[in-house]
């Protein structure tokens, strides 16, 4: 028998091609607010990972997209480093910290860790502020320069923003992989019930670390694609506000669903930009728009298609009982 | 799969737009509508609407009427470049904005690269240190601003120690650093050097730190709400040494937030409607009438701001960008040829503007003028 495809591998199929030449036709500003939907789809990604699949509340993917995004931009501006050596740099620096960060989530669990890694998420903004010598502190820094990747310049917007979606098709397929192998059997047991993981030999411990490692390393490669796209970086992109943004983000789309942070991103990204439209009542629609939802489908918008694919497969079978029903009937009677 | 189809339909039609009417010329407002400086922009997009009804009303730029449009940046670096960038699509003439000198910092590159000039309200020195002829301020560089405030210190208040307080972000943070080498060159120490944060909402503390370094007068420099809160915080703690600030302490929006508090402040104000000068009576009349309450100095950029886009433009007869950026760098302008202006301004070639300023102080919760001092290159 022929397995049927993934559907979550069949969008990522799909919606490739379709994301290469769709936005040809756009201008600058466009290809920016796609490219920033895609970078941000990143850094979702990973948190999608450590909330949605491992269960553990982390207030601190700014920050990590932050410290890939200094870490890149000191790299290829300061020391001439070219960008693909300054994006391993990116993610590995973030893995690190995100293992050296797990530590505390082996001890506190809930909203306890949430409060950790807000400190933490903190802790990150005011070095980027405060440590001048390094970060440029609240002057920032300007004139990052875009890659040049095989000979191919990816300054100008069209080429830059093929470049990130080639990178997020690879990070999308490598997370999917991920997922689907042991590890992301492991980290789901470890969601809904650890100790009943634990018993069955799931090791806790590496696991946690393993989950908000690789979460955080995600965050990093945004971090790394976000530099060079926005061209100027200062601490306010990572502050705590950032991070929020980014749960609402995994939230909404729907945490644990492998879409999720695409659909998230598209509504805290792009949404608030094709807003615009409204002439400043963007949130007046937005607010009530956006996290509403929340109060009626907690599984985010995701969550909802899923219920209403689960209505409709259950209607389905309903009728088919009730379609059986006389056939059953009959068979009592003889 | 039925989701991202939609949402790439919807992003191409909202992304591609339309090209301007022939005969109106496009300009894009780049502007603080919310976030931290919502105060500012409120105020300097209010100008920008003024100026333009007026231009409008006497027949536009070389005979085309000006199209504006308002991008709110909520006081985001991302936002704004995001905002630039979709107004130089969108074919604007210039960029107007924004205020805060960080986001301005975040998209000056842009314009720059597109050949499109822009005029920014923001002071922090660094911006035209960039080498980008097509920026343009609005109001003094702090860094002009300064000296004539430590002379102050100096010479009036006799002050042998000041303390600071300042906001950590690239406005406060660059005031602070143009301030403290002023002061010390001209002897007089920094008793206190007190960092705040921006939407900071309880001022006590750094209030009872102010009082205690027994400072001879205290600079505050602060944006708008920050100020407003720490004059109401510094009353409580009854700190009775000069509060001075620069400009933005003594603006229209602090002296209506902080109310009684207010009251005894001094400083250097660099644009002010309370301002012996005509023009700004004029237009101080014009902006209430049309908005109902009083600008501060953010208004008055962005209303002076489109007068001397228009005044260049008409000088150079065509709607050439590069030409604008060069008719700019050296221009002088007078209120006696274009009352819109409403004081005599020049620019200089790194696009830094040149005006006369003025000391002020609140009396019964209003900013009365005390001094005139003259322009730095007359």
């Amino acid at each position: 028998m022929i397995r049927r495809l993934d559907p979550d591998l069949a969008v990522i199929v799909i919606a490739a091609p379709l994301l290469w030449f769709i936005p040809a036709g756009f201008k600058s500003y466009g290809l920016y607010v796609v490219s920033l939907w895609l970078v941000m789809a990143i850094a979702a990604m990973g948190l999608n990972l450590t909330l949605g699949y491992a269960g553990l509340k982390s207030l601190a993917q700014a920050a990590f997209v932050g410290i890939g995004a200094y870490a890149t931009a000191i790299l290829t501006k300061n020391h001439g480093v070219a960008w693909p050596v300054a994006f391993l740099v990116s993610g590995a620096l973030s893995f690190g910290v995100g293992v050296v960060l797990g530590f505390p989530a082996l001890r506190v669990k809930f909203h306890y860790l949430a409060f950790v890694t807000l400190a933490f998420a903190m802790f990150v903004f005011l070095v980027a502020r405060n440590e001048e010598w390094l970060t440029g502190g609240v002057y920032g820094f300007s004139n990052i320069p875009r890659p040049v990747i095989f000979g191919l310049d990816l300054s100008r917007a069209l080429p830059f923003y093929r470049f990130v979606l080639v990178v997020t098709v690879v990070l999308s397929l490598a997370m999917w992989w991920l997922l689907r192998s042991p590890w992301g059997r492991a980290f789901q047991a470890l969601r809904e019930n650890w100790m009943r993981a634990a018993s069955l030999g799931v090791d806790i411990r590496t696991y946690t670390l393993l989950a908000f490692a690789i979460g955080s390393a995600w965050g990093g490669f945004a971090g790394a694609l976000y530099a060079p796209l926005v061209e100027f970086i200062d601490p306010a992109p990572f502050a705590i506000s950032a991070s929020f943004v980014m749960l609402l983000t995994v939230v909404v789309g729907g945490s644990g669903f492998f879409l999720g942070p695409f659909v998230g991103a598209f509504l805290s990204f792009v949404l608030p930009e094709l807003l615009r439209v409204t002439g400043g009542w963007d949130p007046l629609v937005f607010d009530p728009g956006v996290p509403g939802p929340l109060g009626f489908s907690p599984t985010g918008i995701l969550g909802l298609v899923e219920r209403a694919r689960e209505l409709v497969a259950q209607r389905r079978a309903a009728a088919m009982r009730a379609a059986a029903r006389p056939m059953l009937e009959g068979s009592e009677a003889r | 799969m039925k989701i991202t189809f939609a949402a790439a339909l919807f992003a191409t039609v909202a992304f591609v737009v339309p090209v301007a009417a022939e005969d109106t010329v496009k300009l894009i407002d780049v502007i603080e509508l919310s976030g931290a400086g919502a105060t500012a922009g409120t105020n300097w997009k209010n100008g920008v609407d003024l100026a333009v009804a007026e231009i409008n009303a006497k027949g536009g730029i070389l005979g085309k009427k000006i199209d504006i449009a308002h991008y709110d940046t909520q006081t985001n670096p991302g936002n704004t470049r995001a905002a630039v960038q979709r107004a130089i699509d969108e074919g604007t003439y210039v960029v107007l904005g924004p205020v805060f000198s960080g986001p301005i910092g975040a998209s000056m590159q842009i314009a720059q690269k597109a050949g499109v000039p822009q005029f920014v309200g923001g002071e922090a020195a660094s911006l035209t240190k960039q080498g980008n002829p097509y920026l343009f301020r609005s109001s003094l560089n702090q860094a002009d601003a300064m000296p004539k405030l430590a002379n102050w210190f100096r010479d009036d208040l006799k002050a042998k120690s000041v303390a600071i307080i300042w906001v950590n972000n690239d406005f406060g943070k660059g005031g602070r650093d143009a301030m403290i080498p002023e002061l010390q060159k001209r002897g007089i120490a920094v008793a206190a050097d007190i960092a705040t944060e921006s939407g900071q909402a309880d001022f006590a503390a750094d209030a009872i730190k102010v009082k205690g370094s027994n400072a001879d007068a205290v600079f505050v420099y602060l944006n708008e709400e920050e100020s407003a809160r720490f004059l109401r915080a510094a009353k409580q703690q009854g700190i009775d040494k000069p509060l001075v600030g620069e400009t933005t302490l003594l603006g229209a929006k602090v002296i209506e937030l902080a109310g009684e508090a207010a009251n005894g402040v001094k400083g250097h104000v660099g644009l002010s409607v309370d301002a012996p000068i005509p023009g700004f009576k004029t237009f101080s009349d014009a902006f209430q009438a049309k908005y109902n309450y009083k600008s501060d100095h953010n208004g008055i950029k962005g209303y002076t701001s489109v007068w001397a886009i228009k005044t260049a433009t008409e000088k150079n007869g065509s709607f050439d960008r590069e030409a604008l950026m060069k008719t700019m760098h050296g221009l002088r302008i007078s209120p006696k040829d274009v009352p819109g202006i409403l004081i005599e301004t020049k620019w200089n070639d790194v696009g830094d503007v040149d005006r006369e300023s003025f000391l002020a102080e609140v009396k019964d919760g209003r900013q009365v003028i005390t001094k005139v001092l003259p322009m730095i290159n007359p």
